[in-house]
């Protein structure tokens, strides 16, 4: 396929994976649908069906007000109106991460209110610096295994988990590699395009994901090089709408790296090779970049985006906050202050999965953008 | 135990325990003892058998809003950009570290934080602010969600078992001391009588007419909160609850005149308006008995396994289990109070008590066949609380009750 062909296949998916779902589901196969984050997909994939990041809707929130209150953040809202009211016949099943309060109670809703042939409940750990974290996600690892393998009614051989492992890695290295193009010769793949390739990798089976990764690095390799725009380091954990994207392209911007979870925290860490493959997903799962809601070591959470910013050599910070997301919430004057004290230029923007203010917005990062262009002149 | 009580009513005793325990906090540092902030849901016995004071900011914040001070200090530090939507509680909090007002001069720094999630998430991060302030270590206490899946407890309880040794290694770090587990069973078993007989306090409300209100349990909730682990905390108790027994049970006496309407409420309270409900539901025969927050401290240990029955009772606090489950306990309380009514307090602080309210409302008004009122409000900040909007929802659902209690007496419907 040439470049435009496999964008537009990967942007459609990015955007409206369900009729690609439901050709899967034609198949035979489960979708097992996870919000965000940390779900081994691997270990889904490996027992036999299709594991898919639930990533909210943008569309209006009609029915899942009356479940969830108006203070709850912008993403356990859309991922609840998704599948309650757009998308109710979509998945087979569910593996249910909990990170916080709001995702503890979605949880708890979503028990209650959406009909499914499977619920486990992935509990993961929210502290990672000490040795129980590890016992535990091991130890919930092992159980998710076993509930999978009781709703598909067969074993999950090691085999097949590390099969698993080697296509999510192969796919995670191709998709490091876009990105990598994209570091190096920014105008070889705008940052829409970019992170709609790598939004579409939470939606497919990664036996249909990698061929058309190959094909995209092929027509890519001849890509532009530096194009003199102003490189942004992105931090938050979803950037929605994708619109925002398009308007960092608009305002001649190259994302250069990003701590989001729908980013490289959710492309940059491989399943090692163990003889265990319960402790080679415990080993990536503590390699991970830091995740708000979860309690870091020390001042990890900030430590980590100084050193991305230093080493892409970018030149600020665009901080993406999701309404009425508190663990964003209270990170944030301190990292404010943090990029202020070290001289690091940061913009925070509020976002809403259904809505975008794009003028206002568009208004606020162009004097941000102009603002870094005036430091590389002064600087 | 054969301790002479004090000669005092237990209101007086419970003012001059809160006196001693902050005067103690305060001078702590002076005494080389440390100070180690801990949420309400927490094993604070650990600090307490080895030697530390456990302070609670939240207790604090529950102070700073009863005297009406959370607007001023929450909006120095919204600009700061701790919005309005983050826990009163913190707000409070992060206020009176910047502008240093307090209604009791303030509590010490920490040495040491503690955030146990099973009451909920947010109090780890508003640590972390702390933890960062102050560069003292944060230790948090990780609860998975006690579902109902037998092999999921039995592996959370390892994990949180597993977590009270790291808690005690992290102590004995500070400290410099070793620790004592016989100490622990000792503090332990002040901590099982303390909450035995705070239940029983609690479980007064099951009197026909209740000798005490919601309103009663919330203000005496303070000292099992922060002194459970210590003999005081028993005594104080004790006295509490031959108070009651001797002066209003024995005699008949309800906590209000024509107690009709016997109700349950959900959530915490709203601090700054306890009162003022009060009255309001007073003048109609109402009266709240009871809630499953007042409850949260009615623990059930076992001294003989100390670790063990910590990582029981913390992990499994109704903030902590599954919907369902929750609602059986709140429909317990609904049985054994005889309870004939609900209001339902959607906290706009407290996400991890409120965001599944409206299931909660389904499952009890279904099973008990008595209608709920939801409303929204803030149990800190008086910038949300519509005060006639709310008492106008009050008195309507008051009516309603009446409504149904006259049809339920000419036989209109079952």
């Amino acid at each position: 396929m040439k470049k435009e062909e496999v964008l537009e296949t990967l942007k459609v998916i990015a955007h409206d994976p369900f009729p690609y779902l439901r050709s899967k589901r034609e198949t035979g196969k489960k979708i097992i649908g996870s919000p965000l984050a940390d779900v081994p997909s691997e270990m889904v994939y490996a027992a036999g069906f299709l594991p898919v990041t639930i990533l909210g809707t943008n569309q209006p929130i009609v029915k899942a007000s009356a479940h969830l209150p108006d203070n709850a953040c912008s993403l356990a809202r859309s991922n609840l109106e998704l599948v309650l009211n757009y998308q109710p016949d979509s998945f087979n099943g569910f593996v249910f991460p909990q990170v916080c309060d709001t995702t503890q109670h979605l949880s708890d809703i979503w028990k209650m209110t959406i009909p499914s042939q499977f619920f486990a409940s992935f509990l993961i750990p929210r502290q990672v610096d000490r040795k129980s974290a590890r016992h535990w996600f091991y130890a919930e690892t092992g159980r998710l295994r076993e509930q999978l393998e009781d709703f598909s009614g067969k074993k999950i051989p090691d085999d097949a988990l590390r099969e698993s492992f080697r296509l999510y890695n192969e796919d995670r290295r191709l998709l490091r590699e876009v990105y990598r193009i994209k570091r190096n010769a920014p105008g070889a793949i705008s940052n829409r395009r970019l992170f709609d390739v790598i939004r579409s990798s939470c939606f497919m089976d990664p036996k249909d994901h990698i061929p058309l990764l190959r094909d995209l690095l092929n027509a890519l390799e001849g890509g532009r090089a530096g194009d003199g725009n102003v490189k942004i380091v992105i931090s938050g954990i979803v950037v929605e709408p994708s619109q925002l994207f398009d308007i960092l392209d608009e305002l001649k911007v190259s994302v250069v790296g990003d701590d989001l979870i729908v980013g490289s925290r959710m492309i940059d860490y491989d399943v090692p090779d163990r003889d265990d493959p319960i402790e080679a997903l415990t080993e990536r799962h503590f390699a991970k970049s830091p995740f708000s809601p979860i309690r870091d070591v020390g001042t990890r959470l900030y430590d980590h985006l100084l050193q991305l910013t230093e080493e892409t050599g970018a030149d600020g910070i665009i901080y993406f906050h999701i309404k009425f997301c508190e663990s964003q919430d209270y990170d944030l004057p301190d990292m404010k202050r943090i990029m202020r004290d070290r001289g690091i230029p940061m913009i925070v923007l509020d976002t809403e999965y259904q809505s975008v203010t794009r003028s206002q917005t568009k208004t606020r990062l162009e004097a941000f953008v102009e603002s870094l262009y005036g430091e590389r002149v002064n600087g | 135990m054969g301790e002479t009580q004090p000669k005092m009513t237990a209101k007086e005793y419970s003012k001059q325990l809160t006196k001693e325990y902050y005067e103690g906090a305060k001078h702590a540092h002076e005494q080389g003892k440390y100070i180690a902030y801990t949420t309400a849901v927490s094993p604070a016995e650990l600090f307490y058998a080895h030697d530390i004071i456990p302070i609670y900011p939240e207790n604090h914040s529950v102070m700073i809003i009863t005297r009406r001070m959370t607007a001023e200090l929450s909006e120095s530090v919204e600009q700061e950009g701790y919005t309005t939507h983050l826990c009163a509680y913190a707000r409070s909090d992060l206020g009176f570290r910047k502008l240093h007002k307090s209604p009791i001069g303030g509590i010490p720094d920490p040495d040491f934080l503690l955030a146990c999630n099973a009451q909920c998430f947010t109090l780890t991060k508003w640590f972390e602010v702390l933890s960062r302030r102050y560069n003292a270590p944060l230790f948090v206490f990780d609860t998975p969600q006690f579902i109902r899946d037998k092999r999921a407890r039995e592996e959370i309880i390892k994990y949180v078992m597993e977590q009270i040794y790291e808690m005690i290694e992290a102590l004995e770090t500070l400290t410099g001391r070793k620790f004592n587990f016989d100490r622990l069973r000792e503090v332990v078993e002040y901590s099982r009588q303390a909450s035995v007989l705070y239940k029983t306090y609690l479980d007064l409300a099951a009197y026909k007419p209740s000798p005490i209100s919601i309103f009663d349990a919330l203000i005496n909730m303070a000292i099992t909160v922060y002194l459970r682990g210590t003999p005081q905390a028993v005594t104080f108790y004790k006295m509490l609850v031959n108070e009651v027994m001797e002066n209003k049970v024995k005699k008949g006496i309800g906590a209000i005149p024509n107690e009709k309407y016997r109700l349950y409420w959900e959530n915490l309270p709203i601090w700054f308006k306890f009162r003022d409900h009060f009255n309001l539901l007073a003048s109609y025969g109402a009266v709240i008995l009871t809630s499953l927050y007042a409850h949260s401290w009615s623990y059930d240990f076992d001294p003989s396994d100390p670790v063990r029955t910590l990582a029981e009772n913390y992990a499994s606090v109704f903030s902590n289990v599954e919907l369902e489950e929750r609602a059986e306990m709140a429909l317990d309380l609904f049985n054994r109070y005889s309870l004939n009514g609900s209001i339902m307090f959607l906290n706009r602080s407290c996400k991890a008590v409120s965001f599944a309210v409206h299931e909660l409302r389904d499952i009890i008004t279904k099973k008990t066949g008595v209608p709920a009122l939801v409303f929204e409000s803030d149990m800190g900040d008086p910038r949300f609380y519509g005060e006639s909007q709310i008492r106008t929802r009050i008195e309507a659902y008051l009516e309603t009750l009446d409504q149904l209690s006259f049809e339920r007496e000419r036989g209109l419907i079952a």
